[in-house]
């Protein structure tokens, strides 16, 4: 049997999921938090309208991937609503997110469609 | 034909040969330099201009002896080269035109360069200069004296410029002048009336065609003392003490009408040591006493003269070492929570805040 993890294991986990999260990650985190706070739910559609319009991907895959890969690591939690993937952010995805503001790797941008659902 | 390489080997060179040609990496350098002959600026890669010298660093002379290497080791070919140990162009350069006499094969007689070194006085110069000269002493003139290649090798010493505080300017003209006297043996059996013996331009060149240390001098030769004790007493005080001679050459002046056999006295001392010198003796009319001119040749491993700069190197670097102790303050420990620091940082940028506020407002922080 191999040792039991300590807090410090998690911890360094914790640090090196973050390590790897790159710019979409980060957006995806920050769009699907200030959605909640605006209380609209975003989905991966929305996702996709987003990250095509800052030119980060041309293909929906990609958006998909990007959003599993944040479910896998339980930072966001996908919902089924309604016939919509909404996305949630979770506490472990708040704590990952501000790890990554505090880091100063990447600077919010504007999601288009919550500036849209901001102004009606 | 004369070489001065670097600043210091320069200066010496220009003072003993008008025609002296003086090398160097540095445009200002060379231009500084009074009298000599032709100047050759050695390439070194720099974006604006070549103005600055080595800044005592070998590496830097020896890139760019390549530039010049093969004209230098041609010019170099039976003549004397002068250098500084310590500095960074005279090392570097010199260095080169070791390291290529030491691989050459069956260097001709004729074609033997004599080397005039300036080692510093490691008492009171730059440690730098002192490292700089352990290597060089350890690595290619040992090597090239191993070899066989090179002439005669002028240890010339600046201790007596220093601890007699003696101007550069006046101190370069005396070890010129002190030079000259020796360079000067085959003219004065030229010139002078032959009593005994003979040195003619053939047997100096031989002499200094031998890979070993010269130390030279001369005195006025009082007869009734031992010659050991007077020669002794007169040792060049412009280059290192000489070790036991393997070879000798000595010409003995004597005033008009003077005693013309006072040279056996100084052949018996010889015997004494198992050096058979070749000799001469002249009359010289504007003699007043008998003068007589002295060289030794000696062989002193690079290894022992080492050991001497390498006691003062300690010195320096223990003496650098209980300074930084000395000074060490003790800094207060500062507590830094590098969380706090970076919060902080966010806040000044601006961006990111908003996040961070977004977060806590739906209670996810």
């Amino acid at each position: 049997m191999g040792r039991e993890l300590t807090t410090g294991d998690f911890d360094k986990l914790f640090e090196l999921q973050t390590q790897r999260l790159g710019e979409a990650h980060f957006l995806v985190m920050y769009w699907a938090a200030q959605g909640e706070d605006l209380a609209c739910r975003y989905n991966i559609t929305n996702t996709f309208d987003d990250m095509k319009r800052l030119g980060i991907t041309r293909t929906k895959q990609t958006a998909v991937a990007i959003v599993e890969a944040l479910a896998a690591l339980c930072f966001i939690e996908i919902r089924e609503e309604r016939n919509r993937k909404n996305i949630f952010i979770t506490t472990y995805g708040a704590k990952a997110l501000e790890a990554l503001v505090l880091s100063g790797r990447f600077v919010p941008r504007a999601s288009g469609y919550l500036e849209e659902h901001a102004k009606t | 034909m004369t070489i001065g390489i670097g600043g210091a080997g320069s200066k010496i060179a220009a003072k003993l040969d008008n025609g002296a040609v003086l090398v160097n990496v540095s445009e200002t350098e060379l231009n500084k330099v009074p009298g000599g002959g032709r100047r050759i600026l050695a390439s070194v890669h720099a974006a604006r201009g070549q103005f600055k010298g080595s800044r005592m660093n070998p590496e830097i002379g020896h890139d760019a002896y390549q530039s010049i290497r093969r004209e230098l080791l041609d010019m170099a070919r039976g003549d004397m080269v002068f250098s500084s140990t310590g500095g960074g162009t005279g090392n570097g350069i010199t260095t080169g035109i070791l390291n290529d006499l030491t691989k050459a094969n069956d260097i001709a007689t004729a074609d033997k360069t004599s080397f005039g070194l300036i080692l510093p006085y490691a008492k009171l110069e730059s440690s730098e200069f002192v490292n700089n000269t352990i290597e060089f002493l350890t690595e290619p003139l040992a090597a090239a004296i191993d070899s066989g290649n090179t002439g005669n090798i002028f240890l010339f010493s600046n201790k007596k410029k220093f601890e007699e505080k003696v101007s550069e300017e006046h101190y370069n003209q005396q070890l010129v002048e002190s030079l000259r006297m020796f360079l000067a043996i085959p003219e004065k059996n030229d010139k002078y009336r032959l009593l005994d013996g003979h040195i003619d331009h053939e047997d100096f060149a031989l002499f200094m065609s031998k890979p070993y240390f010269n130390h030279f001098t001369y005195f006025d030769y009082d007869p009734k003392k031992p010659f050991g004790d007077q020669l002794d007493a007169s040792s060049n005080p412009y280059l290192l003490e000489p070790e036991a001679a393997i070879e000798a050459l000595f010409l003995l002046e004597v005033p008009k009408g003077g005693d013309p056999t006072l040279f056996y006295d100084i052949l018996q001392y010889f015997a004494s040591k198992d050096v058979s010198p070749i000799y001469s003796v002249v009359e010289n009319p504007d003699r007043q006493k008998p003068l007589v001119t002295v060289s030794l040749l000696y062989s002193r491993k690079p290894a022992e003269l080492v050991d001497d700069f390498n006691r003062i190197s300690e010195g320096h670097a223990q003496a650098k070492v209980k300074k930084s102790l000395d000074q060490w303050v003790e800094l207060e420990k500062m507590e830094v929570n590098l969380e706090k620091e970076a919060r902080r940082a966010v806040k000044q940028r601006g961006e990111g805040e908003e996040v961070l506020a977004t977060l806590r407002r739906l209670g996810k922080l």
